[in-house]
């Protein structure tokens, strides 16, 4: 292993001949990614015996989907539904390193130039077929649409060539080392051209036809559920799918949906609350699955008045906090304590940097330095959620022994939005989903930017700033990675957030769900899942 | 009596501006805003700054108001910021499952408090008296989610009798859907029917003081004859108006049992769209659900007049 990371080292770095080769050789030349602490994502066991095909599997989830259209969604759930009707330029695998999806190579001659080679054969589910049109019709789409959510992700991209039919040339507006791991969600995502042309107010209701993934959609009955069924003229003829159809529910309350699950009416749940993971452990007719997410839930700091615009205040608070009480009795140790906004499933996360530990000495002396000896008061604006309600209390009591006095006000998630973008809070809950690059983690939320942006703390330092913009000009891994060991200790040392911790996203399902692979993306793709 | 439906009805326009007119500011007034809550995790402005432009959400808050009205006056409540359908579209889908909830949990309801009620009258201050009374606490103080989740562990994760959660409508699947809505028609229905007896027995036992009810015993008429001929009627009054307040709830308020058993009804509809700040949905929603406290209203005041022929309207 050691020597395909340095010989990718010698290599890739001069991204100019930086070469992916096509799915075969792809996944040993794929960046090595180290694991944190929590290991590898799992993966549910293999029993004795071949796939079967057939069968529905039912998934029950939080909430309802918002919208079919890929270009247009706003919402994690949305996610869920499109890694299985729709399919990316590359994808994730279990350690976040980028493979062939639709596109079966591609080459980065220049810094501001990515050349893909497309997989050809590939049908649509109306017939049509993928190719180099396509994908600048949907690039176009991502830029031009007035509705569209995907602008920011694709700004880099300048322009679309088409060099032959199965051939795309980006040409970039600058550098953007993160712009690959970003095709891999809902910016790759290729939606039949025709379907769009034909009936594109209407995708965001009904996907007949607009995919290339292994499950095509089928029907949705608003507020009753979503059926998709099975793509029989699959490209990929390895493996899956094997499923008859995926029917997905939403079931709002937590403990009903478990007890849906214990009685067999669904087959899997999304998210299993941490008040429940030991029970559902204990369970043996149910199986669960520890995502390692990428997730970074902190609290946001604002720079822009008093207190925290006085850095010692900033450091008192972060070294009265004591992160392994909060991931231990809030979390119940479903996930771990944050050294950062780069979570351990990254090949970016540096193990050697702890998080920062609790020490009331320095936190009085960071209080004395900060003018306030005998400590301070202010507001924390947090979700009116059981388990953010829990966080905040135990929060207000471990800030109690050294003198602050934190006041806790619930809002709902509308009002933190709302608060946060016009910078009207002390401090404030923040709980980001994570993207598979890094930068998705940190970029939006350090760098200055005036107006409305996530960079709610109002953070704004020119070396931080500097360390940013290196992150996305620089394209060799390992030297990405310092970079963001670095961001990371400035992070500590600046607090434009305290970091909590790095959520684990335990998934429930029947033992007869066989097959289940987890990225730790959180998505759930059941081309290779069967049921017993 | 059509001169009494009209009359009421033109009375209502006040009551329903009042009510538009406060949920408007209220909705507008809380912090947060529908194109954020849409796109919470994207930080686009100007898509965002063109979205809210393209629905009006730049013009002053009377401006919005004035124009929400103008199109309500031509009958148009406007469509759903998140969903993009008509609101009145929304509204049909979840009706449904809400209206058959609310007549299962009255029929419910009423199969179980007419007998306890008039029983605990008839023989008050015996232990069957008591029993019952503590019954009605019970459904009274009992929080609904709780008498939902114990319902969901009996009959769903251990008997496994009933489904769990979800909705199957009853005119397409009328086994299947009567199976869905059981469990929520029970935790609503029994809620009620503590309220129904209560009001019941309390009702009885004033008719059963009255002089009539002592000439009628004293005519030799048997008690059961009493009181189904002349004690229940008479005391029926009452009933009904809390029957019709209590539909208005089952319809627009029955939220926590919504929730609780994934059923897509009215209440949960409401719930949604304020979470969700969508502001035209949240107008339109409140507004129909006004209309309808307004006419089950009015259907008891017609009730009273046919159970009581003595109140007379002009």
């Amino acid at each position: 292993m050691a020597s395909t990371e340095r010989s990718l080292d010698t290599r890739a770095i001069s991204r100019r001949v930086f070469l992916w080769s096509c799915a075969t050789g792809a996944s040993a030349l794929a960046p090595v990614v180290r694991f944190g602490p929590h290991g590898a994502p799992m993966a549910l066991a293999q029993p004795a015996g071949a796939p079967k095909k057939g069968g529905t599997l039912r998934v029950g989830f939080y909430i309802e989907a918002a919208t079919m259209d890929p270009h247009l969604s706003g919402s994690k759930i949305d996610r869920q539904v499109y890694h299985n009707i729709y399919e990316p330029l590359v994808v994730l695998d279990t350690k976040l390193g980028i493979k062939p999806g639709l596109a079966e190579s591609w080459q980065q001659p220049d810094a501001k130039t990515l050349i893909m080679k497309l997989r050809p054969g590939v049908k649509f589910h109306d017939g049509t077929d993928f190719n180099a049109e396509a994908v600048k019709f949907n690039f176009n789409r991502m830029k031009t649409e007035p509705k569209s959510v995907r602008k920011n992700e694709v700004a880099s991209i300048e322009s679309v060539e088409v060099l032959d039919p199965y051939t795309i040339k980006l040409n970039l507006r600058r550098p953007d080392a993160a712009l690959l791991a970003t095709l891999t969600d809902r910016a790759g995502m290729m939606v039949s051209p025709k379907v769009i042309q034909e009936r594109g107010s209407e995708l965001e209701r009904n996907a007949k036809g607009a995919g290339t993934g292994p499950f095509q959609f089928a029907e949705w009955i608003k507020d009753d559920h979503i059926l998709l069924k099975r793509n029989d003229t699959y490209w990929n003829k390895q493996g899956g799918p094997y499923l008859d159809q995926i029917r997905y529910r939403p079931i709002p309350d937590d403990t009903v949906k478990l007890q849906s699950l214990q009685a067999g009416e669904i087959h899997v749940m999304d998210y299993v609350q941490p008040r429940d993971v030991a029970a559902v452990k204990a369970d043996k007719n149910l199986v669960v699955v520890d995502v390692p997410s990428l997730a970074d839930f902190s609290y946001q700091l604002n720079h822009t008045k008093p207190p925290f615009q006085t850095k010692a205040l900033r450091q008192a608070l972060a070294y009265a906090l004591d992160l392994q009480q909060i991931v231990k009795g809030v979390w119940l140790n479903v996930g771990v304590p944050a050294n950062g906004p780069i979570p351990p499933t990254s090949w970016a996360y540096d193990s050697t940097i702890p998080p920062i530990k609790r020490d009331l000495a320095k936190a009085k002396a960071k209080l004395a330095e900060g003018g306030r000896p005998t400590g301070f008061s202010f507001t924390l604006t947090t979700p009116n959620l059981p388990i953010n309600v829990q966080e905040a209390e135990v929060i207000q009591a471990q800030l109690g022994e050294v003198g602050i006095t934190m006041k806790i006000k619930l809002v709902d998630a509308a009002t933190q939005l709302s608060e946060g973008n016009n910078k009207n809070f002390e401090m404030i809950s923040y709980q980001w989903s994570g993207r598979p690059d890094p930068d998705g983690n940190t970029f939006q939320f350090f760098k200055t930017s005036p107006g409305t942006s996530l960079n709610w703390s109002g953070i704004s330092n020119p070396q931080i700033d500097a360390l940013l913009d290196k992150t996305r000009e620089v394209s060799s891994q390992p030297e990405r990675k310092k970079l963001f060991s670095e961001l990371t200790k400035i992070l500590q040392d600046e607090l434009p957030m305290v970091f909590i911790i790095h959520p684990i996203e335990p998934k429930a399902f029947s033992p007869r769900v066989q097959g289940y692979e987890a990225i730790p993306d959180g998505m759930m793709r059941f081309k290779d899942v069967w049921l017993k | 009596m059509g001169r009494l439906v009209l009359r009421r009805l033109v009375a209502t326009v006040p009551v329903l501006l009042l009510v538009t007119a406060g949920v408007f500011a209220l909705i507008h007034l809380t912090p947060g805003d529908p194109i954020d809550a849409m796109m919470a995790e994207s930080v686009d402005a100007t898509v965002k700054a063109t979205l809210r432009r393209q629905l009006g959400l730049d013009q002053p808050i009377h401006v919005q108001y004035a124009v929400w009205m103008g199109r309500l006056l031509q009958g148009d409540l406007g469509r759903s910021i998140r969903n993009q359908e008509p609101v009145i579209e929304n509204v049909r889908r979840r009706i449904r499952p809400s209206l058959q909830l609310a007549a299962f949990a009255m029929v419910i309801s009423l199969v179980v408090a007419f007998p306890v009620g008039i029983l605990s009258a008839a023989r008050r201050n015996t232990p069957v008296d008591r029993i019952n009374t503590t019954f009605a606490l019970f459904g009274i103080y009992m929080p609904n989610f709780l008498i939902a989740l114990l319902l969901i562990f009996l009959f769903g994760v251990t008997l496994r009798w009933l489904p769990i959660s979800g909705y199957v409508d009853p005119f397409e699947e009328p086994l299947d859907g009567l199976r869905s809505l059981l469990l929520p028609a029970i935790t609503l229905g029994l809620a009620l029917a503590a309220v129904i007896t209560r009001t019941l027995r309390s009702s009885m036992l004033e008719a059963l003081a009255e002089d009539y009810v002592r000439t009628a015993r004293a005519k030799g008429l048997s008690e059961g004859r009493v009181i189904r001929g002349h004690v229940l009627k008479n005391a029926l009054i009452p009933v009904v108006t809390v029957l019709g307040l209590q539909l208005g709830t089952l319809i627009g308020g029955a939220v926590i049992t919504e929730y609780v058993f994934a059923l897509p009804g009215v209440g949960r509809l409401v719930v949604d769209a304020v979470f969700a700040r969508d502001y035209p949905l949240v107008q339109g929603v409140i507004l129909l659900i006004a209309v309808g406290f307004i006419l089950s209203n009015l259907l008891v005041d017609l009730l009273y007049g046919w159970i009581d022929p003595r109140i007379r309207y002009r």
